[in-house]
């Protein structure tokens, strides 16, 4: 079975104020389907950059970004939905609403979005939420809005940016618990960037380690452990250790750059 | 780079359809740009106009006068208003209704209590110039963090101390925001007064070209406000810079 | 009512009593020239009298100014929208648009006459033109200001460029807009105003530049008060709906 996702010595160079920048270099990676694909690395490596890419926002200069064999060169909704760091919720639409948002823009008749986005709330856990506003939502809420948002295109692939950055820790291991049984539930592609490295090895079936900037992939692990995962474990404990070995030193880089 | 020259394209192809649209339609009542150059030199050799210089004496220190009395009033009510609690929750309330009022209501009564003399446009002037600066005011001291007030007075400042050394510098930018845009609306004042009724000053001057139709002369006196009020301008601007350093 | 509001509410009240029985006092014993300085008790009588002309003087400028609002919001906006969501059109024309914004309106109204006459024509346009740019100024700096996840996000959605305006932009400046529009009656009104003062036939600044003239202070100050409340009013009822329109915001 080939891939579903295929990145192919892709590259991306900025321009900024201070002369030019090369987010990535030479990144190659491949998805295949149902997989839970988590991409870490420190700060200013490019992950976002090449999620963009596999987005649809960014373009890369040089080498292909093949989604389900196609390239890509814009945003794909039949295909790819995206979660950001920040929810991204329309402030002046409700919880319901900022669900249907994917539906609505794809034309879908109010009655069926409004039945896809009511049902997506009970797995969501905010039924009870449905006519509030972002405001009056947490924020462990509203990434959950977001999440949902993302579902209801019922897309094959979802690429997710740090969602759950901006949250405290213990809700950050709540959110992890629950995208997990989501994902297994629903069985959709999903490519993770995170900084945590409890979050890489609690939830995905492979880590992508990168460099510092200029990103390039260092490590791939393969993780086929069964879920849910026994973190305390003599083998979790060990490959905590090889991540944090691999990563560490990229931290440094990135950190001494500044 | 490219901006600016496409800044200028855009500027050149308007003054180009002025004149074309200018020359074809009524040269005389649209003024096409290449009439206005000869009006200003006839104006600037003081031959159209030969009082245009008391004219703009007249106008700078109606707007002076004013100014200064907005700042005044301005400052005062402000400071009361902003610093007693009581006084300031049942008149702030008012002045702001009074804002809500477009000022130029109030001038068919200046002008019957003053007549059409400097004083009229003086008052007016204030009045415009007087609401932003007392509003500034009581936004300028709404800002200051009231922990700063409380740590000050903890190390044994006076009342009056506090005040000067930390209050006012905390609020010196909206202050002297307010203080800018006073002045941009007295001298608004002034002028919109001088349009409406008065026998000298720039404005009069204006009504005279308008009302005899010498557009050409008209559009130069514009021309030659417009360069006092940006003026104007540009110093308060230089003013607020200063004030800004000093603040740091 | 707590405390302090109550002694609020009394100091408001007894200055404004005071106030009116003090400058009561001062006409009656003679220490003002009335025909300056008109008693209260005489600017109530001049009410009656001028009630009918004074009326229908307001109700005739309140219709160009809703004239000139309509057209200020719908340009203000329009234009707003568009200079402020092209990055070239908005870095290229700023400069422009500010610089006739910060410039007085005035100057251009003895040649708006010139062309358009007196009466009603040139106090539309010219009210037009007086709320327009504050409005303008407004939008453009509140679809610069729009969160750029938001436009993001509907990007990577898919959203088209008319989906983007539609259903991302113009939500996201109706505070913006209503701002804008707060502002811009009061701008309109005055500009309609002064023209009615300048060269106008009709409706209430033309109503108080004649009273001016005949010095007829009791009937000045009843029309100067009449227009003042309709203008607090109608300032007041906007941002009631105002307030009623953002209750997402918080």
């Amino acid at each position: 079975m080939s891939d579903l996702i295929v990145v192919e010595h892709v590259g991306k160079r900025y321009q900024t104020s201070s002369g030019p920048i090369e987010a990535l270099h030479d990144v190659s990676l491949a998805v295949g389907a149902g997989e839970f694909c988590t991409v870490i690395g420190p700060s200013g490596c490019g992950k976002s950059t090449l999620l963009g890419m596999l987005g649809g926002l960014v373009t890369a200069d040089g080498g292909r970004v093949l989604v389900d064999g196609r390239p890509v060169s814009a945003p794909d909704p039949r295909r790819v939905a995206t979660v950001f760091q920040e929810a991204g919720l329309f402030p002046w639409r409700t919880a319901l609403e900022n669900v249907e948002f994917g539906l609505e823009l794809q034309g879908v008749p109010r009655e069926r979005r409004r039945a896809v986005a009511t049902e997506l709330l009970g797995p969501l856990g905010l039924r009870d939420f449905a006519a509030k506003y972002p405001r009056e939502l947490s924020g462990g809420m509203r990434q959950r809005v977001a999440i949902g948002r993302a579902l209801a295109i019922d897309t094959q692939i979802i690429l997710m940016d740090e969602p759950f950055g901006a949250l405290d820790e213990q809700t950050r291991l709540l959110m992890g618990e629950w995208l997990l049984e989501i994902w297994r539930r629903t069985r959709k592609t999903v490519v993770f960037v995170t900084h945590s490295l409890h979050e890489a090895l609690a939830l995905s079936t492979r880590v992508v380690v990168m460099t510092a900037r200029p990103g390039r992939i260092k490590r791939v692990l393969e993780l086929p452990m069964p879920y849910p995962r026994a973190m305390e474990s003599a083998e979790m404990v060990g490959l905590r250790a090889t991540l944090w070995g691999e990563i560490r030193d990229e931290s440094l880089r990135a950190m001494g750059e500044r | 780079m490219r901006v600016r020259l496409l800044r200028a394209a855009i500027l050149a192809v308007f003054l180009l359809a002025w004149e074309g649209v200018a020359r074809a339609a009524n040269p005389l009542l649209y003024v096409p740009p290449s009439a206005v150059l000869p009006a200003l030199r006839r104006l600037l050799a003081l031959d159209s106009y030969p009082d245009l210089l008391p004219s703009v004496l007249l106008t700078l220190r109606e707007i002076a006068v004013a100014y200064a009395l907005a700042i005044a009033a301005g400052l005062g009510c402000g400071f009361a208003l902003g610093l007693n609690r009581v006084i300031g929750r049942a008149y702030a309330p008012i002045v702001g209704a009074l804002y809500a009022v477009p000022a130029v209501v109030w001038y068919p009564s200046l002008m019957l209590f003053f007549g059409l003399d400097a004083a009229s446009k003086i008052a007016f002037g204030f009045l415009l110039g007087f609401f932003p600066i007392t509003l500034a005011v009581l936004a300028g001291i709404r800002q200051v963090n009231p922990h700063m007030l409380a740590v000050a007075r903890a190390f044994g400042a006076r009342p009056l101390t506090v005040f000067v050394k930390v209050m006012i510098p905390a609020m010196m930018f909206t202050l002297v925001g307010g203080l800018r845009t006073g002045l941009a609306l007295s001298v608004i004042g002034v002028i919109v007064g001088e349009v409406l009724g008065s026998k000298a000053g720039m404005g009069a001057l204006i009504n005279h070209a308008y009302g005899l139709f010498r557009t050409a002369d008209y559009v130069a006196l514009v021309v030659v406000t417009l360069v006092l009020i940006v003026g104007s301008d540009a110093v308060a601007g230089l003013v607020e810079r200063r004030a800004e350093r000093w603040s740091d | 009512m707590s405390r302090d509001t109550l002694r609020v509410r009394l100091l408001q009240i007894v200055s404004v009593v005071a106030l009116l029985a003090i400058w009561e006092g001062v006409a009656r014993l003679g220490w003002v020239d009335p025909l300056f300085v008109p008693a209260p008790s005489a600017v109530v009588g001049a009410f009656g009298r001028i009630g009918r002309s004074a009326l229908a003087g307001l109700g005739d400028t309140l219709l160009k100014t809703a004239v000139a609002y309509v057209l200020s919001v719908v340009l203000g906006v329009a234009l707003g929208v568009a200079i402020g969501s092209v990055r070239a059109l908005r870095e290229v024309l700023s400069p422009f648009v500010i610089a006739v914004y910060g410039m007085p309106k005035i100057l251009v109204l003895p040649w708006i006459v010139l062309i358009l006459g007196f009466g009603t024509a040139p106090a539309i346009v010219y009210g037009t033109i007086h709320g327009l740019f504050p409005i303008l100024v407004l939008v453009m700096g509140g679809v610069r200001d729009v969160d750029r996840t938001l436009v993001t996000v509907a990007r990577a959605f898919g959203a088209s460029t008319w989906q983007l305006y539609w259903k991302v932009l113009l939500p996201a400046i109706v505070p913006t807009v209503l701002a804008g529009m707060r502002l811009g009656i009061v701008f309109c009104l005055l500009g309609v105003l002064i023209v009615e003062m300048f060269a106008g036939v009709r409706g209430m600044g033309y109503v108080m530049g004649s009273l001016a003239n005949g010095f007829q202070a009791p009937e000045l100050f009843a029309a100067t008060a009449l227009v003042s409340a309709a203008s607090i009013a109608i300032v007041l009822g906007l941002d009631a709906l105002n307030d009623r329109l953002s209750h997402w915001r918080g």
